[in-house]
């Protein structure tokens, strides 16, 4: 069609310059266009002339001049050929995207797509405890999730990480011998597995000899790269997290005091790291917090709302001895279970109150059965979860390394949606919903807590230092 | 028989895509994720040690400068008296320690323990047959003073602000305090980088028998300090 529209408008100029170098009606372009000016006034031809052959050629070219046109202005239909047509312009297909974002407590929030494809191996550390003792108070953080992609994340699973770091150097095709590395978390055991992961490419290398952890190099045996990895190329020793002894956690002794100061890990010789013994007495746990919706991922407890987690604080309200105490005010920093005994202490005067109903960490009052206080408790009481320490000192299974080989990267956990306090959706095809609406964020605490069994000796445990991450990841929904 | 031929080419065909499928597994099924990792988070436990000095003159002892094994036990301190000090009934002997919490723990309690108090005739003397460490034999008193060795507390064994010297409080001791389960309690440890004074008062009693002539106790004080 566009072919023939050509050839029309081809004809147009030829008629239309027929028409004026012919003579007769208008005898030239300007007669033309004074006439289009005024076209009352008449042609400045002779009308006599009308009848003539060459005004009647001039009509066949003015015809000509007219289909030309029409043509080309779009009268497709005038040609005698059936035709018909209809055209869905416009047509467009765009991925979504799936990203998530984390945030501890109030501190700056962390991207997946800051990362190399969508992994970033470098968000904040969850916790940083120092000088812990035995039965100290525990310590808790806010961990933040969001799905801040357009997809749904059909599902959310928390891991333990492998023993990991990530590259300060570029590794090009060719001899690799060693890997430059930010330093380790964990120790590696000469002959692991070692995966260097950049996107969608990775290649697995041997580990020479032992490293130990904050190492920042990996001998390696025999490499060669057939890749080229950048600087943030992920690092992983996929060997690990096997046993206690070869997790992601990895201990070391604290620094020396030096003079003057407390001593430190270093300064003891009764403290070996060798093995790991903190990370394996350090208890961890992971609960989900929400309106209604709380559940225990990781830790005693786990599967139910409630994570055992030992609070110790002190009243922030005094009591009276009458009217009745119907509730204790205090920040909870651990978990408090509905029945537990709230034990007050004030000098030599002590009393036990049940909680009525459960508690989580950040409240700041606790409901308890009705009863008259025995003495009007002041303000900085102290304030225990009898039921929640006494299970915590003696809990030797739910530590750090605990979850560093049960929740590996091999048995990563599903976060199914919370429903209900400890009621999780097994079903759900959906675990975090597309930004940004409320269902696309989840919030957990994670909390560690140093047992102190009764009568033990815990020297051992002086002066050491565990270290450890954690890792959250989505797939989009299939 | 070429049906037959092009059958199996199809059924080849597909028994390799299989195997491609079957060995490629991870990388045939594409999907979207998203991966954070929350690195480095750590737990640091404290220290709870602490040094014994006796008089200001001796060397200080510390807790963590014995043995890996038991670990932060030091049985080497000075002694609290000279075996070679030759005491008269009436004569009172004394010696200051100061106890110095040096972990950056708080210690959360102080005790004191006697494992052991034999008697041993006395070096150079005629034995007398005595016990310095039964019934009638020496006193002992634990006093807690400020940082200028001024009495403020006596810990044994009275509670009253300045100890008195008490017959067979040495035996009272040894027998009722031998061990870790059976400690005389001093209360509160010193807090990290504090430190708490003592006067140990040792006497022969002004009316001591004959027989405690030429006689030796032995005797070891034992502070444990708890977080």
């Amino acid at each position: 069609v566009n072919q023939l529209k050509k050839l029309l408008l081809g004809l147009t100029p030829m008629g239309a310059a027929a028409f004026v170098a012919g003579g007769g009606t208008f005898g030239s372009i300007g007669e033309l266009v004074d006439w289009a000016k005024h076209p009352t006034l008449k042609p400045a031809a002779d009308s006599s002339t009308k009848g003539d052959p060459i005004w009647r050629t001039k009509k066949a070219l003015l015809l000509m001049m007219a289909v030309g046109l029409a043509a080309y202005l779009g009268f497709s239909g005038t040609f005698a050929s059936f035709s018909a047509e209809t055209s869905n312009n416009g047509g467009a297909i765009a991925s979504g995207t799936l990203t998530m974002s984390d945030q501890v407590n109030t501190g700056t929030v962390c991207f997946s797509a800051a990362g190399l494809v969508n992994v970033n191996p470098n968000c904040a550390k969850v916790l940083n405890l120092s000088n812990v003792l035995p039965g100290g108070v525990n310590a808790t953080a806010t961990v933040t999730l969001q799905n801040t992609g357009s997809l749904d994340a059909g599902k959310l699973f928390l891991y333990a990480p492998y023993v990991n770091s990530t590259l300060t150097a570029q590794v090009d095709p060719g001899a690799v011998p060693s890997l430059a590395i930010a330093p380790l978390e964990g120790t590696i055991t000469a002959g692991d597995t070692i995966r260097v992961t950049a996107g969608g490419a990775f290649q697995d290398f041997s580990a020479t000899n032992a490293v130990a952890g904050a190492a920042t190099s990996i001998a390696l045996t025999g490499a060669t790269s057939t890749n080229t990895f950048p600087v943030g190329s992920t690092v992983t020793d996929i060997s690990s997290n096997q046993t206690p002894t070869t997790t992601d956690c990895y201990d070391v002794k604290t620094p020396a005091g030096g003079p003057g100061n407390p001593n430190g890990g270093a300064d003891l010789n009764f403290n070996p790291p060798a093995a790991n013994p903190f990370c394996r007495a350090v208890l961890m746990w992971v609960q989900e917090t929400g309106t209604n919706h709380h559940y225990c991922w990781v830790g005693n407890g786990v599967g139910t709302a409630v994570c055992t987690a030992p609070t110790t604080s002190a009243l922030t309200s005094p009591l009276t001895v009458t009217p009745n105490t119907t509730s204790l005010a205090f920040a909870v920093n651990g978990n408090i279970s509905a029945n537990d005994h709230i034990h007050v202490v004030s000098g030599i005067h002590t009393q036990d109150f049940v909680a009525t109903q459960n508690a989580y960490a950040g409240a700041t009052s606790v409901p308890v059965t009705s009863v008259a206080a025995n003495f009007a408790y002041p303000v900085n009481s102290v304030v225990t979860d009898t039921e929640a320490a006494n299970a915590a000192n003696i809990d030797v299974t739910n530590t750090i390394s605990h979850f560093d080989t049960a929740t590996r990267f091999s048995a990563e956990l599903r976060l199914y949606p919370v429903t209900s306090d400890g009621t999780i959706d097994q079903a759900s095809t959906i675990d975090m919903a597309h930004c940004c609406a409320a269902s696309s964020t989840r919030t957990f605490q994670v909390g560690l807590y140093l047992p102190s069994p009764n009568g033990a000796n815990q020297n051992a445990l002086q002066g050491l230092q565990s270290t450890f991450g954690m890792t959250w990841h989505i797939d989009q929904q299939q | 028989m070429s049906g037959l031929t092009g059958i199996k080419k199809v059924l080849l065909s597909l028994l390799v895509v299989g195997g491609l499928t079957f060995l490629t597994y991870g990388g045939v099924f594409a999907v979207m994720s998203g991966d954070l990792t929350n690195r480095g988070s750590t737990i640091a436990s404290g220290t709870l040690t602490f040094s014994n000095n006796v008089n200001p003159s001796l060397t200080v002892c510390i807790s963590n400068g014995g043995p890996a094994i038991p670990g932060n036990v030091n049985s080497t301190c000075d002694a609290l008296f000279a075996s070679s000090t030759l005491m008269y009934p009436g004569q009172l002997a004394t010696a200051k320690v100061t106890i110095k919490t040096t972990g950056t723990l708080d210690a959360k309690d102080l005790s004191i323990f006697m494992p052991s108090c034999t008697m041993t005739p006395t070096p150079g003397a005629p034995a007398g047959g005595g016990d310095p460490c039964g019934i009638g034999g020496a006193q002992l008193y634990i006093q807690e003073t400020d940082v200028n060795w001024t009495a403020t507390q006596c810990l044994w064994p009275t509670t009253a602000a300045t100890c008195p010297l008490t017959a067979d409080t040495l035996y009272s001791f040894a027998q009722n305090h031998p061990d870790i389960t059976s400690v005389v309690d001093l209360g509160v440890g010193p807090a990290a980088g504090q430190s708490r004074y003592f006067i140990v008062g040792m006497e022969l009693p002004a009316a001591a028998a004959n027989a405690l002539q030429g006689e030796e106790a032995v005797f070891g004080l034992t502070w444990h300090v708890t977080s």
